[in-house]
């Protein structure tokens, strides 16, 4: 018998001022399944993961994640680990401040919180700088503790969205190898990136959405073998019309 | 929840030079008044009642003024520095992020509070309304302060921009400031004292001459300035709660 999706997009819409930002937008993420997300500028990537987060509302149709419609604010929090496509950190903490404000939030018990917040600030390279204000951090460095704090609450769905933006080979290679492991163990994970070369190394399957809509879905091979294309970034720039 | 959102608040506004600076600029201004009513030729020729009476009218509008200011930037810099999105993310629900923003803003006037505590023993020396003029300036400054970052936690809600809310809050409080200080006699015509009966700037300061020149110090005494005041609040509370369910109903992310 099929498991049902983690996460279930039916039909839904965005307009901005008019201007349809999702159109009808039809998607199903398996559990467990590593989502490539792939779209140009103003294709309505962040505009959809906003409304999977429940953080912007859609105009129609339905999310579900995990069973629960995703107004349920309290079920879908627990569950979901977030990198927003806005970067704002209380400059004024420290990383280790930071990642402790938000496990009291998620009501990580006080017991666990040293453990965890040492494993996630050294997985994300940045337990030497654990005690400096984030306000010095560089922008790479404030990617990587929004990584940590995405992770924070142990999530089942990780939804990132251009999380390598601004980091450098160094950083965008240790990011690629903790979401491997995060997906490797059993972590659902839905990708937004432009960095095509990444998607294709990383992702299990991938949709392309264009002007709100989803044009392509498949796996890797699937999209080369439809429209008869070498790689992604052919098969990306032939349905995008580029 | 809020606990979290209200240590952090302390943290990262209050325990700052900002609010050191708001402290230093209170103090500074309670000494000034103080020193004038107790040298100066003219005015300290007045009842001490008198005195005390016009140090309280400072106190309260110089932590009224501190407050709204401090509190139009709480809630509305989290959607300019593009915080709230991963506030929002977390299971921290609205009420407990207001709440938490409340506290913050009531430890602040508690803070105005403490610092004017040597003014108001200094200045009423020898007299017996010390105790009275404390315990009303912080019942009286307390439902004052709520009503009014209540209303202001409301526009901030319904702008999410510091400017607009600031702006906004200070209309208000000038517009409820300047009635209120004008003399009784001036307030001949109804329309005058009916606005005299609801503003609550203008209920705290008649309590206040109540309380000190009149020494009515019962609660019983003052109902007809504290059932205003609570009125007040109760309004910026309604209006809070109407602001929460539209910002719940647009969404964290408002479509432009």
């Amino acid at each position: 018998m099929n498991m049902p999706a983690i996460i279930s997009i039916k039909n839904i819409s965005k307009s901005y001022g008019g201007k349809k930002a999702v159109d009808g937008l039809n998607l199903e993420i398996q559990r467990g399944e590593f989502y490539g997300f792939l779209g140009p500028n103003g294709a309505g990537k962040t505009t959809t993961i906003r409304m999977i987060t429940g953080i912007l509302r859609g105009d129609e149709g339905e999310i579900i994640v995990d069973g629960s419609p995703v107004s349920d604010k309290n079920h879908i929090a627990k569950l979901l680990g977030v990198v927003p496509e806005s970067r704002g950190f209380y400059e004024w903490m420290t990383a280790s401040e930071y990642l402790y404000f938000f496990a009291n939030l998620y009501s990580v018990p006080k017991k666990n919180q040293e453990r965890l917040i040492t494993t996630l600030l050294s997985e994300v390279d940045l337990l030497k700088r654990k005690n400096s204000t984030i306000g010095t951090y560089s922008r790479g460095m404030k990617q990587r503790l929004g990584l940590a704090r995405a992770l924070i609450n142990d999530p089942k769905i990780l939804i990132l969205d251009e999380p390598t933006l601004g980091l450098d080979p160094q950083g965008q290679l240790m990011m690629q190898q903790l979401l491997k492991r995060l997906s490797g163990a059993g972590v659902t994970i839905f990708l937004s990136s432009h960095l095509l070369d990444e998607v294709s190394r990383l992702c299990s399957r991938i949709g392309i959405l264009h002007q709100g809509r989803l044009i392509a879905e498949g796996t890797v091979d699937e999209l080369k073998q439809k429209t008869n294309m070498k790689d992604l970034t052919e098969v990306f720039l032939h349905l995008t019309n580029a | 929840m809020y606990f979290h959102i209200w240590q952090k608040e302390i943290k990262g506004e209050l325990y700052t030079w900002k609010s050191m600076l708001w402290l230093l600029i209170s103090s500074l201004l309670f000494s000034v008044t103080s020193y004038l009513l107790l040298t100066n030729k003219e005015l300290s020729l007045l009842d001490q009642t008198e005195l005390l009476w016009l140090l309280g009218k400072v106190i309260i509008g110089v932590a009224l003024l501190i407050v709204t200011v401090d509190a139009s930037s709480v809630i509305t810099t989290e959607f300019e520095k593009e915080t709230a999105e991963s506030i929002f993310l977390s299971p921290v629900s609205l009420a407990d992020f207001i709440l938490g923003k409340l506290l913050s803003s009531l430890t602040l006037w508690l803070a105005i509070f403490a610092v004017s505590i040597p003014y108001i023993l200094v200045t009423s020396a020898g007299s017996h309304l010390a105790i009275p003029f404390l315990a009303y300036i912080t019942f009286l400054g307390t439902l004052g302060v709520l009503g009014f970052v209540l209303l202001v936690f409301a526009i901030s809600l319904f702008f999410r921009s510091s400017k607009n809310t600031l702006t906004t809050s200070l209309i208000i409080l000038l517009g409820l400031s300047i009635p209120a200080v004008f003399s009784t006699t001036l307030k001949n015509d109804v329309a005058s004292q009916i606005i005299s009966r609801v503003n609550p700037i203008d209920n705290i300061f008649s309590s206040l001459d109540n309380v000190l020149v009149d020494y009515h110090v019962s609660l019983l005494q003052n109902w007809q300035f504290i059932v205003p005041l609570i009125a007040f609040c109760l309004l910026a509370f309604i209006l809070l709660l109407f602001a929460m369910h539209q910002f719940q109903r647009q969404g964290v992310i408002r479509s432009e």
